[in-house]
Parts: C-alpha cells; sequence; structure tokens
C-alpha cells in the first residue's frame, strides 16, 4: 500500500499540470540573442567619387576599357563611359586599372597577430575537438598591424577564422579592413558567421598525439556525426518547445548550449560552413556529411585536391578556396597542382577562390590570383584577367554570403574599390586608393590615409 | 576544359628537349638574345653565348661555330636563378618525419648535410621550372647555436649535383624563448678568441722551433671549423634581426677578419651604413614586413631597396618553406616594385648569391659555368614563363611531378585516373 503511494501521487500531479497547462499564464518565452556583439562600424568619411578613365574589372566578369567608375552616398552608382556627377571629387584614372575590394576568405590576422608572441596566440582553441562555442571575433586584436599592410595591398574585407586543430573550431566572422579600436567597429554589418571545420591531419595529429579521440581519419569523420547528431536532437528541441509555446502551452525551454547553439545555426541555414580539407576524397566525404545530416558543406579551404573533384563541386554548390602554388609542407599539400583554382573555375556552376591564410600572401592576392591565370593560360586555359579577378572579389564574397553587398563595381553594391597603379595582375602592380563604402581607407602618396596601429606607434 | 590543344605543343617541346640533352657534349650558340650578364658588362641587346662543354667560351664573338645555333629571338638571357637558406634537397614533405634530413638534436658546427642530399627530391624539378639553376641549402640544425653548414648543388637532378659543400658555417644569434641572447653572443666570441689564441700561440711555437716542432696536436673537428672561419676560408652566416645584434657580430668580424654575411637582418636599415661600411653582404627575404616579434620591428618592404641604395650587398631569398623557393623571381620583381633598382634586383638572385657564398656561377661570363636561363619576357613578372633552361651547359626538361597530376586530371578517359599517364 505504502509502496503504491508516491506512483498515485505522480499520476495527480500530471493530471493536475496537464489539466491546467491549457489555462496556465505562459512564462516569458525564452528566446536567444543571435546577435550579443553587434557591429558598430560607421562609414569614414565619405563623398562623392568620380574615377574617370581606367580599366575597370566588375568583378563579375567583365571588363570595361577608358571606363569611369562613379559612387555615391557609399554605393557604386554607375560604371560606365562619359559620367559625371555634380560636386565629385574626380580621380583621373589614365593608365590606371580599378577592382572591386579585395576579399580574403581566410585570415587569422587579429587572432594571431603580429608580434607573434606567446599572449598573442588566441587563433586555435585546443583544448576539445569540438569547440563550435568558441567565437573568433572573441579574440581579435583590433591592433595587429597586419590589418594595415593588408589595407595597402587593396583587402577591404576578410573572415577571420579559428585555427584547424579541432574537428569544429569555433566561429569566424567577417570584418570590414578598416582601422577600429573595437572588433565591433570593424564588424561587417549582416554578414553571416562562419563556422570552422577542419579535415585530415591536424584534429587527428593535434588529439590522437594525447591519446584522445580523433586518433585518425575515421576518428574524425565519427566525431562530426555524433556532433551533428546530437546538433538535430538540440534544433529540435527548441522546435518543440517553439511549437508547444506557440500553441498556448506553458513549456519548459530547453537548456541553453552555447557549442550547439553554433551547430544548429548551421542545421537552420544561418550559419555557412569553413572547412579546412585538403583531400579529394575527404572532401567528398565532407559533402555526404552535409547531406546525412541536411546541411550545405559550405566552402572547401585549403583545397589543394579541388582539382580531382572539381566536378562535384560544382554539381553540390561548393566554393573551393585555394592557394595558388602552396605544397609539400604536410602530405595532404604534396598533390599540388599549379592549375588547381583553374580548373575548378573551368566547371559549371563552380565557386573558385583565392584565399591566403598568410599574413603575407593577404597583401598580394593579386599576384596569387595572376599566377594561376598564367600559368593556367600556358597549359591550355584560356582565361582573362576580368575572369581571374572573380577569385579574390565576387567568388570570395559568395563564399563568405555577402554578396549581396560586395565583390563586385555593380550598380547598388558597397563602393568597396580599389584603384591599381597598372594591370593588378603584374608583379609590379601596387594599390594606390582603397575605399570602403565609398571612404578613402588608404592612399599610398598620402600619409593622412596610412593607418598605424597602437603597437607601431613611437616604436624606434 | 578548354584548349587542351596548347598544352600538347608543350609537351612536344618536352620531348625535343629530352633528345636534346642526351646529345651531352654538343657545343650550343644562343643567338640574339638580350643577354643580362651581370657584370660590368651589363645588358647586350642582340647578343650571342656560346657555350661547350659546359662552360661559356664566347660572348659575341666574330663568327659562329657550334654544333647547334639556337635563336631566342630577342628575349630575355639571364645567369640562373640560385635560390638559398632552404632545405631543398633536405626536406621531402616538411611534417613527415622520415622525410627530413635538415633537423638533427646533436647537429653542431660540423654538421654537414649535404651527404643526406637527394638530386631526385620532386622539389628539384619544381623548382628548376622557376629559373633556379643552383640552390644553396641549409641546414635547420638542433640544440646548438651552430646550425651546421651549408652546402651548393645545381638543381640538374643529377647525382654529382653538389658542387660545394661545408661552404658556410650557420649561426643563430638574437633572441631566446629560454634565456638570454647574451650567451650565445658571449659563447661565440668566447670561442672565436680562444681558438685565435690557440692558432697565434701555435704560430709562434712554430716560429721558434721550426716548422717540425713536435708539440702539435690535432685540432679537433668542431675546432678545425672555428680556424677556418679565422682563417677566412668560408664565411661564418648568421641569422640575426635586431640591430644591436648586427653591431655585435660586426665588431666579431672586424676584430677577427671573419668573412660575414648577415641573414634576415630585420633592423639592418637601421644600421645599413655600417653594414655596407663592414663590406657584409645581407640575405634577407623581400617580402618580410610584419612585425613578428621585437627584434624585427624594421622590417618593411622597400628594406631591399634601401640597403641596396646603402651600398650593402643584398641578396635575395624566399622566407618560409622550401617548397616556395620557386618564388624567387616575383620576389625579386616586389623588390623592384617597392623601390630596388632592377638590375641590383637581379644581381640580388644571381651574382651576389654566387658571391656570398663563393660560388662559381651566376653571371654570364666568359669562363662561368653555362647555369643559364631563356625566358619568354622580364624574369620578375608573373606572366613570364622559362623558355630553356642550361645547367653546366646541358638543356634542362622543364616538366614536374605537378605537371603529370594536372595533365592526368584534365586528360579525358573512360578508364579511372590511374590509368592515365
Amino acid at each position: 500500500m505504502k509502496k503504491l503511494m508516491p506512483s498515485l501521487v505522480m499520476v495527480a500531479v500530471s493530471v493536475a499540470l496537464t489539466g491546467c497547462m491549457q489555462s496556465e499564464q505562459q512564462d516569458a518565452k525564452v528566446t536567444i540573442n543571435k546577435n550579443p556583439y553587434p557591429s558598430t562600424y560607421q562609414t569614414l568619411p565619405q563623398q562623392t567619387t568620380l574615377i574617370k578613365n581606367a580599366t575597370v574589372l566588375i568583378g563579375n566578369g567583365e571588363r570595361l576599357d577608358n571606363a569611369d567608375v562613379l559612387f555615391v552616398d557609399g554605393k557604386v552608382s554607375q560604371v560606365g563611359q562619359n559620367l559625371a556627377a555634380d560636386g565629385a571629387t574626380v580621380i583621373d584614372g589614365q593608365g590606371k586599372w580599378v577592382t572591386p575590394g579585395v576579399i580574403d576568405v581566410h585570415s587569422h590576422y587579429g587572432v594571431y597577430p603580429s608580434p607573434s608572441v606567446e599572449s598573442h596566440a588566441d587563433g586555435n582553441e585546443m583544448t576539445a575537438p569540438n569547440t563550435s562555442e568558441v567565437w573568433a571575433e572573441h579574440s581579435v586584436w583590433p591592433q595587429d598591424p597586419g590589418f594595415n599592410a593588408a589595407r595597402a595591398g587593396g583587402v577591404t574585407t576578410l573572415q577571420i577564422l579559428p585555427g584547424s586543430a579541432n574537428l569544429f573550431g569555433g566561429r569566424g566572422v567577417t570584418l570590414k579592413n578598416v582601422p577600429s579600436h573595437t572588433m565591433q567597429g570593424m564588424k561587417f554589418p549582416n554578414a553571416p558567421y562562419g563556422l570552422k571545420m577542419a579535415c585530415g591531419e591536424n584534429p587527428k595529429r593535434v588529439y590522437g598525439g594525447r591519446k584522445e579521440a580523433p586518433g585518425t581519419r575515421m576518428g574524425n569523420m565519427a566525431g562530426y556525426r555524433m556532433a551533428w547528431a546530437e546538433a538535430a536532437e538540440y534544433k529540435r528541441a527548441w522546435e518543440k518547445y517553439d511549437a508547444d509555446y506557440a500553441a498556448g502551452k506553458n513549456p519548459a525551454a530547453p537548456v541553453r548550449d552555447i557549442e550547439l547553439d553554433t551547430l544548429k545555426g548551421v542545421l537552420d541555414g544561418e550559419i555557412l560552413i569553413h572547412n579546412h580539407c585538403y583531400k579529394a576524397e575527404e572532401m567528398a566525404m565532407m559533402v555526404d556529411l552535409g547531406k546525412e545530416f541536411n546541411y550545405h558543406s559550405g566552402t572547401f579551404h585549403h583545397a589543394v585536391e579541388a582539382y580531382k573533384i572539381a566536378d562535384m563541386l560544382g554539381e553540390n554548390g561548393n566554393c573551393a578556396a585555394m592557394w595558388p602554388d602552396w605544397w609539400g609542407f604536410k602530405m595532404e599539400a604534396y598533390d599540388m597542382v599549379e592549375e588547381n583554382v583553374a580548373i575548378v573555375d573551368a566547371m559549371k556552376n563552380s565557386c573558385a577562390v583565392v584565399h591566403s591564410d598568410s599574413g603575407t600572401t593577404i597583401q598580394r592576392l593579386n599576384q596569387e590570383a595572376a599566377k594561376v591565370m598564367y600559368r593556367a593560360n600556358e597549359n591550355g586555359f584560356a582565361l582573362t584577367e576580368a575572369d581571374a579577378i572573380r577569385w579574390i572579389t565576387s567568388n570570395a564574397a559568395k563564399s563568405l554570403g555577402i554578396a549581396d553587398k560586395t565583390g563586385s563595381l555593380e550598380q547598388g553594391k558597397n563602393a568597396d574599390v580599389v584603384i591599381w597603379n597598372t594591370n593588378p595582375f603584374s608583379v609590379y602592380a601596387l594599390a594606390e586608393q582603397v575605399f570602403v563604402d565609398g571612404a578613402k581607407v588608404y592612399d599610398r602618396f598620402d600619409e593622412n590615409y596610412q593607418a598605424q596601429s597602437d603597437f607601431m606607434l613611437g616604436q624606434e | 576544359m578548354t584548349l587542351r590543344n596548347k598544352r600538347f605543343k608543350s609537351s612536344l617541346i618536352a620531348l625535343a628537349l629530352a633528345a636534346a640533352s642526351s646529345a651531352h657534349a654538343a657545343s650550343v650558340a644562343i643567338t640574339n638574345a638580350k643577354v643580362h650578364t651581370v657584370t660590368d658588362a651589363g645588358v647586350l641587346e642582340n647578343a650571342t653565348v656560346v657555350i661547350d662543354n659546359g662552360v661559356i667560351t664566347a660572348i659575341n664573338p666574330e663568327s659562329v661555330a657550334a654544333d647547334q645555333v639556337f635563336d631566342a629571338n630577342g628575349k630575355v638571357l639571364t645567369p640562373g636563378f640560385i635560390s638559398s637558406m632552404n632545405q631543398i634537397g633536405l626536406v621531402e614533405v616538411s611534417a613527415v618525419a622520415h622525410s627530413r634530413d635538415a633537423d638533427a638534436k646533436k647537429a653542431d658546427i660540423t654538421f654537414d648535410p649535404s651527404v643526406a642530399f637527394n638530386p631526385k627530391s620532386s622539389l628539384i624539378s619544381f623548382t628548376r621550372k622557376a629559373g633556379i639553376t643552383a640552390n644553396v641549402t641549409a641546414p635547420n640544425g638542433g640544440d646548438s647555436m651552430f646550425k651546421g653548414q651549408t652546402f651548393a648543388a645545381k638543381l640538374n637532378g643529377e647525382f654529382d649535383s653538389v658542387f660545394s659543400a661545408k661552404n658556410g658555417v650557420l649561426v643563430a644569434l638574437g633572441s631566446e624563448s629560454k634565456g638570454s641572447r647574451a650567451t650565445n653572443l658571449l659563447a661565440l666570441t668566447h670561442k672565436l678568441e680562444d681558438a685565435k689564441k690557440a692558432l697565434d700561440k701555435a704560430a709562434k711555437m712554430a716560429a721558434k722551433n721550426g716548422k717540425d716542432s713536435k708539440d702539435k696536436k690535432e685540432p679537433k673537428r668542431s675546432e678545425q671549423e672555428i680556424n677556418a672561419l679565422l682563417k677566412g676560408e668560408k664565411p661564418l652566416l648568421v641569422y640575426v634581426d635586431r640591430a644591436t645584434d648586427i653591431l655585435a657580430v660586426l665588431e666579431l668580424k672586424q676584430r677577427f677578419n671573419l668573412d660575414l654575411v648577415l641573414l634576415g637582418a630585420a633592423d639592418a636599415p637601421l644600421v645599413a651604413q655600417q653594414i655596407a661600411d663592414a663590406k657584409v653582404p645581407v640575405v634577407m627575404g623581400a617580402l618580410r614586413n610584419l612585425p613578428g616579434s621585437f627584434d624585427s620591428l624594421h622590417v618593411n618592404l622597400a628594406n631591399a631597396g634601401k640597403l641596396d641604395k646603402a651600398g650593402v650587398n643584398v641578396v635575395l631569398t624566399v622566407d618560409g618553406d622550401s617548397h616556395n623557393a620557386h618564388q624567387l623571381r616575383f620576389d625579386a620583381g616586389n623588390a623592384v616594385a617597392n623601390g630596388m633598382d632592377y638590375q641590383e634586383a637581379l644581381a640580388a638572385v644571381t651574382a651576389n648569391v654566387a658571391d656570398a657564398f663563393n660560388l662559381d656561377t651566376g653571371r654570364i661570363a666568359v669562363g662561368k659555368p653555362a647555369d643559364i636561363v631563356l625566358w619568354s619576357a622580364d624574369p620578375f613578372e608573373l606572366s613570364t614563363t622559362v623558355e630553356q633552361m642550361w645547367i653546366d651547359g646541358e638543356q634542362q626538361l622543364l616538366e614536374s611531378r605537378q605537371d603529370k597530376l594536372r595533365d592526368r586530371y584534365t586528360t579525358s578517359s573512360e578508364m579511372p585516373r590511374a590509368y592515365t599517364k
């Protein structure tokens, strides 16, 4: 008898709960603030600007000779011949080339800044194979002198990613390359977050070396699948909560999990995958992984073997972010070909991107693209500057989910613009003036437009 | 894939070259070339260079007599470029321990990695394609501040391609993760002092007792290397960045009459005049412009040009992984874009390298080894390609493993790629 008591009580309680649920006052709806560190970016002082008679690479595959570029209120207003605008600052573009601002989809500026001293190693949370809860933006040191160096190379937008030790390294952040003393002051408004994932040698080396999982490539795959399965459940729990609440019930909200928030963001299509993945067979598996858990596998970074699966990447709508010629530093980088980018680019529905992952080459992404173009043309391709510029402008913007805002000099896009002293595919090319949202942020001949980080100020 | 036919043409040329290189002893006259001699003769238009038996035998002879005549069609002929301070031939894949021979925990001043050099490394054919005919390979060393000795090899892939072994003693000075930079600097100074004293003493004894002095003890191998430095038989190559360290080693040079070469030298512009006055070459990366440490706050893209203008002999090298050595010509182009004189930049990847490491190559002059490159245009430009190359007078095959991989994946076949060779 006594034994029965508790269950009877339970039944009574649950009946009571169910009974009153419909009529009970609902608790406040639990919602997650998806933008708790919002951009405070403000356009720098800008004015109506008209560049006259330049060679213009639009960034969409088109080239215009002797053309004018007009930007008004920070947006590209017109590109064409014989343009005029009242009160515009007119720049003589004779002999010069104009391109969209350069975009690097893979940078560690700010999280691995200069000087690269112990206190500055903030880019790789090497403490667990899944650190989807960390956000690169929380590590960014805006005083990294690299930002200024890259601006002199025409870089107007860059994605800062966590490193590649982990299966899930954390969130990346897209920044406008403007000087600021806060990260929020650089944050690209409304750019989607990226989730850094890593295939291959790094995760298995870092954790296998500690006798932890993953220690093999199959361990890598198991780690991703376990995490996505958990994320799928978390997503279902929230969806159930939302549905129950909408139905007038007063459900308990799922326990908040910062790590799973990021993975759920991917499953919801709000966060884009940026996957460090060199090898053809691994990229193919990552595509299938995305299909298994119903998300898009995004952009493959350091895709040294993309040329082996170029058709599959196109069919699946993946971008591949590549170096022109880095190789040999590990086995997964051994099968480099100098035409990799061009082979990927030649496919239908392709999205070939040239990236740096380097504080040095980010300053010369135009030359990186040039190397690919010329080596490919020596070997049977017929690529032009208008084609190749897309690898560091519009395709990069597409990879970051900001192609509606920047990446080409089309009407209405942000006036992110570079004026080069000559053909940017020459080794002698230098960016002379760089604009972000129509505001001049760099001028090679005017020290007033050459920013210097706090760190370098007053160093003798 | 677009336009496969052009590549087909280039493989025909490659076949022709393979045939040509078997005609070993043939003399060749390259006519109608724009020749950058990198000597006082300067740049010669429409010039003829004759090579025979591996050596340049004539420039602009009155009449051309050669087994083969090669019309350069006005294109640019330069000495082969020389890359340096990398691990080509010692490291195949950087992260694969069993493919690395440049590191050794116990390496010291006697470490001579030339005996481990692999002329068949896949880096060599790839690097050669970038107009580089010779390389100065440097060990990474180990715990000692002496990282070992450098050696030079021609990049022709031959088993006898090392042509200058043990040609420089490598030392790393500067900031330390544990301890003080003073320790190594003092240790080096004391080693030189002690060896100098011993040599002076031996010389006195010899003068006093005559040549057949009995107390002569054979010096240890490590002592012999220090003695070689004191006798100026080979350069002391010092990795050093901060200006104070540069000044300290310049003082050592003066005090012990060393053949000194500075490597890295981030702060060099602060003490450019002292370096120039001491006639010390600087081996540096042209693209280094981020302040990576407190020892390198003065790196700048303009540094190569600044040093050159101050009268320093600059040698350009590619920083970072050996697999990137092929970038050398583009790095030189960037140095020019940032203010370096064109001809000086050319010297910085040819003659100046040869001079710094005492190598007999790097110039187009009668009597020099025929290490020569014919370029489609300006060798520093991204659009330019290497059209022909001769190393010790032999025409080189310009194809790498990378080319074969590209061809495999751009050739259509019904069978799996593995069947396409």
